[in-house]
């Protein structure tokens, strides 16, 4: 419909279908900070005024608990002067794709993936433009329609007024004849921020009220016309292959019809560019998930293991990262400012600790789940996933479906954390539809998702600081880890003279990926407890010990994903906040202890404290606070609410998430086995301040989460007087 | 085997279906009820639980033969209508608890039983009754929302 009607040409074009205007913009790609992402792409969004003056929206952005299926229609029905409790919500989102002149698939409207805590700035300018766009065609409608000059006319909910006569008209109204005008870029201007009366105010969930009424939202809800369910049996072992399976006992299962090999496949991993191992397995085709089950139980299989990975053993391998980040062997130095030896000696003392942090699981909450519908040319993919044009994409490249001839219904994901944007749950239930020639629901259970884990990397940091005259002069992060790269431009780089960072190279199969905020938390955990434990050394307070670091403010040059710079008053002042409200200088009495730590990335700024109690080795979470600079807040309440559950996501994967790797096989590969935060280990509250300011609005879904293992070290070390450098912390104390 | 439960007030009659298969599976597939969700599959996450004769349940652990003569309740049956939510669900609503909502009705159906056994939990009661895991880590705005659901319980 709609979609045949665009043309590259006009910058909008908008129809009168089924008795509401539907709008369909494409806008040039903006200016955003410098990133690896693409950067030409268009957008749409599809609203829908009806002639009651009701709108229908459909919210353009992947939804993981991210908010951004609420925070995306703010910032339109802004610009539109919408009245937000006119708009319903359409629950689904389609995907619309376009193939550029060089034949590569790209977003045809909004960029609509998420990930990198960047779909805020994604859309920020796109959502607005298509929000103020349409309002302008409004009001040039009611023009006419008036008699009264544009300049007279303003609008207020769903509504445009000529405030000279009192005369007013509804969008309802001036639907279908705004729907047929053309206006063009120059036309339009966006609001000044002190008009905004939706952006910036409390918005809650839209999908809230079917959240709690259970209804069918995720991906593992989905139902489709004659498909068949089916549960792999995965190699458990990276590297392994199948050795035999009962396949007369899994067919004799009751509803089971098919028993399908997949085959194991080694790529080039798309996040860290290291080789990566997609599992062998047995799909059990049956007509009913449960039978499914029964039949991969029935298979009995085994599996055989030649390849390397075999011999992978997580703790061994974190054994060997203290040898490599403690011998002197040449390593890739990304940072080498000043002379960072000479300062060494010159200084009045060193402090030199290594820090630990294991493979963390995603363990996200709903189960892995596709349907995929691979008919003769064109294709069906129904499921949750970060990035939906992989989808499109890996249906083109694995079952020879054109990917403008693969629709896409993206559900609500229980939860992403970076692990949606893989694309092994997504290609192997294409091959298996293409395989079967029938529509499939591949279902996953727990144990396959964190044994398939493509986890936040086991990282081994050496730091070492060098003080002379009660100041840090000089810096060396040495790190060896699981495969990916180091965020070594986060503070407290650009704080000290001399500062050198290295990373040791070192081939293993355990696989990784993004894990919200990647290696951010490695990072942060280091450097944070190193400059506090000086700050005790030296006898300051913490806090004004950071401060004196990151003051007077200054703008320092970013070198990581997501930004260009970093500005240290800006982190001062969340520092500065978190601490305000969890009236730093009180004495806590004894056994109790506050701890403090900060983080930059993605553009935004996040620091916290918290309190514990250390008492007979058991410790307990009480409060947190915590202060973020994202720039224009746009819907504080969820800026709240990622603070709370980022921190405590932060604190829980400190405190418990470790996955153990043996033989090349996940140990802990089930909830219970592998612990997760529950309410009882949860502090009681994190209480948030947001940073007002005119900057650009920036993410929140991985700012809060990296400073969180540092702080609660921090605050260990200041109840117990027991530093703790090695993660998770649960095995240091009874938690 | 002939067995006779009810599932939110009707009254369920299984037949040809597997009297092994845990109730999760036998409300989520078979009566299309999917509110209830699959975490584990072992008991550990709630993400499951429903209300059997008025208790928590997590339903991934209770085999269908096991249910002859129970009054089983889902999250889909929690309120009384769409427009007269049950306290908890409006308490959820009032705090905007879920994150990416998975959990959360295993979450709700917890608190509700916590709730209808105690009227006013305190926090320590709340962490102890309700174990149920979030990754999201909504956990703040959860204690928060039980105690809001209970002051909608006094009113
Ligand atoms: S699915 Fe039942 S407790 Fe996890
Ligand atoms: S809200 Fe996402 S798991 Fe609880």
């Amino acid at each position: 419909m709609q979609r045949s009607t665009i043309s590259r040409r006009h910058f909008l074009k908008s129809s009168f279908l089924s008795g509401a205007w539907v709008l369909s913009l494409n806008l040039p790609m903006a200016a955003q900070a410098k990133t690896k992402q693409p950067s030409t792409t268009g957008w749409s969004l599809y609203v829908r005024v009806h002639k009651n003056n009701q709108v229908t929206m459909e919210s353009p952005v992947m939804e993981m608990g991210q908010f951004m299926r609420t925070t995306g229609p703010m910032m339109f029905a802004e610009e539109m002067d919408l009245d937000w409790q006119s708009i319903t919500f359409i629950r689904d989102t389609r995907l619309h794709l376009k193939r550029d002149d060089e034949g590569k698939i790209d977003f045809r409207y909004v960029k609509a993936n998420t990930g990198g805590s960047h779909s805020v700035r994604w859309t920020w300018e796109y959502l607005r433009k298509a929000g103020a766009a349409a309002r302008q065609m409004l009001i040039q409608e009611a023009s006419e329609k008036l008699g009264v000059p544009i300049e007279e006319l303003s609008t207020t909910r769903n509504t445009v007024v000529h405030s000279k006569t009192g005369r007013t008209i509804t969008y309802g109204d001036l639907a279908e004849g705004a729907s047929q005008r053309q206006i063009n870029e120059s036309q339009i201007t966006l609001k000044n921020k002190n008009a905004f009366s939706i952006i910036g105010t409390d918005k809650r969930n839209i999908d809230l009220k079917d959240i709690v009424t259970g209804k069918p939202l995720f991906g593992i809800d989905a139902e489709y016309p004659n498909c068949k369910q089916a549960v792999i049996a995965r190699a458990p072992a990276i590297g392994a292959q199948i050795a035999s399976y009962d396949k007369k006992a899994a067919l004799a299962v009751p509803g089971v019809q098919q028993v399908v090999e997949m085959s194991s496949q080694e790529e080039t991993h798309w996040f860290n560019g290291n080789v990566q191992i997609l599992a062998a397995g047995i799909a059990v085709v049956a007509d009913n998930l449960w039978a499914a089950m029964k039949g991969k139980a029935a298979l009995n299989a085994t599996w055989k293991n030649t390849h390397d990975a075999a011999k992978e053993n997580s703790e061994e391998r974190i054994k060997k990262f203290y040898d490599l980040v403690t011998d002197d062997s040449p390593a890739e130095r990304s940072k080498d400012v000043g002379n960072v030896d000479e300062a060494f000696s010159n200084a009045d003392f060193t402090v030199e600790r290594i820090y630990e942090k294991p493979l963390h699981a995603h363990a996200l909450m709903e189960p892995f789940n596709c349907i995929a519908d691979i008919r003769d040319d064109s294709a069906t993919i129904i499921t949750g996933h970060q990035n939906p044009k992989a989808i499109a994409e890996e249906a083109e490249k694995y079952a020879g479906i054109d990917a403008l001839k693969v629709e896409v219904i993206s559900k609500r994901m229980g939860g992403g954390f970076g692990r949606r944007y893989e694309r092994d749950f997504v290609r192997e239930a294409i091959l298996l539809s293409k395989k079967i020639a029938q529509p499939v629901k591949v279902t996953w259970m727990r144990e396959d998702e964190i044994e398939r884990g493509m986890h936040d990397p086991a990282c081994v940091a050496r730091v070492k600081a060098g003080v002379k005259d009660g100041k840090i002069t000089s810096w060396f992060y040495r790190q060896a880890q699981t495969k990916a790269g180091i965020q070594d431009s986060c503070f407290p780089e650009g704080l000290f003279e001399n500062f050198r960072v290295e990373r040791c190279s070192n081939e293993t199969f355990i696989p990784a990926g993004p894990w919200r905020g990647p290696q951010h938390p490695a990072w942060a955990f280091a450097n944070e407890s190193m400059i506090d434990e000086i700050a005790y050394k030296l006898d300051k307070d913490p806090l004004e010990f950071r401060l004196d670091l990151l003051l007077p403010a200054r703008e320092l040059p970013y070198t990581n994903w997501g930004a260009t710079i970093k500005d240290s008053g800006r982190m001062a002042i969340c520092f500065q906040e978190a601490a305000k409200m969890a009236d730093w200088k009180r004495k806590r009495p004894k056994g109790r202890g506050i701890g403090i730590a900060g983080h930059v990335c993605h553009g935004s700024y996040a620091a916290f404290v918290i309190e514990v109690s250390v008492i007979d080795e058991r410790l307990q979470l009480h409060e947190a606070w915590g202060a973020i600079d994202c720039g224009l807040a746009i819907n504080p309440n969820h800026i709240r609410s990622q603070m709370e559950g980022g921190f405590i996501d932060g604190l829980n994967a400190a405190l418990f998430n470790k996955v153990k790797v043996e033989d090349g096989k996940v140990t802990n590969n089930q909830f219970g086995l592998l612990r997760m935060g529950k309410l009882e280990d949860a502090p009681i509250e994190v209480h948030t301040t947001i940073i007002s300011n005119d900057h650009e609005p920036t993410g929140v879904g991985e700012p809060p989460t990296a400073p969180a293992a540092a702080a609660l070290a921090n605050a260990i070390f200041a109840a117990s007087g027991k530093r703790l450098y090695r993660q998770p912390f649960a095995e240091s104390f009874q938690v | 085997m002939t067995i006779k439960f009810k599932i939110n007030g009707r009254t369920i009659d299984p037949t040809n279906v597997d009297m092994e298969m845990p109730l999760l599976w036998f409300l989520r597939e078979t009566q299309k009820l999917k509110g209830t969700k699959f975490g584990c599959g072992i008991g550990q996450c709630g993400a499951c639980t429903v209300h059997i004769d008025g208790e928590a349940v997590r339903s991934c652990t209770i085999p269908l033969a096991s249910l002859n003569g129970k009054d089983i309740r889902t999250i889909e049956g929690l309120a009384k209508s769409d427009n007269d939510l049950h306290p908890v669900q409006q308490a959820w609503i009032e705090i905007d608890t879920p994150q990416c909502g998975y959990c959360q009705s295993g979450q709700i159906m917890a608190a509700a039983a916590l709730l209808a056994k105690n009227k006013n939990p305190t926090d320590e009661e709340i962490d102890k009754s309700m174990t149920n895991i979030c990754r999201c880590a909504s956990y703040t705005r959860i204690r928060k929302a039980v105690h809001q659901a209970a002051k909608f319980y006094e009113a």
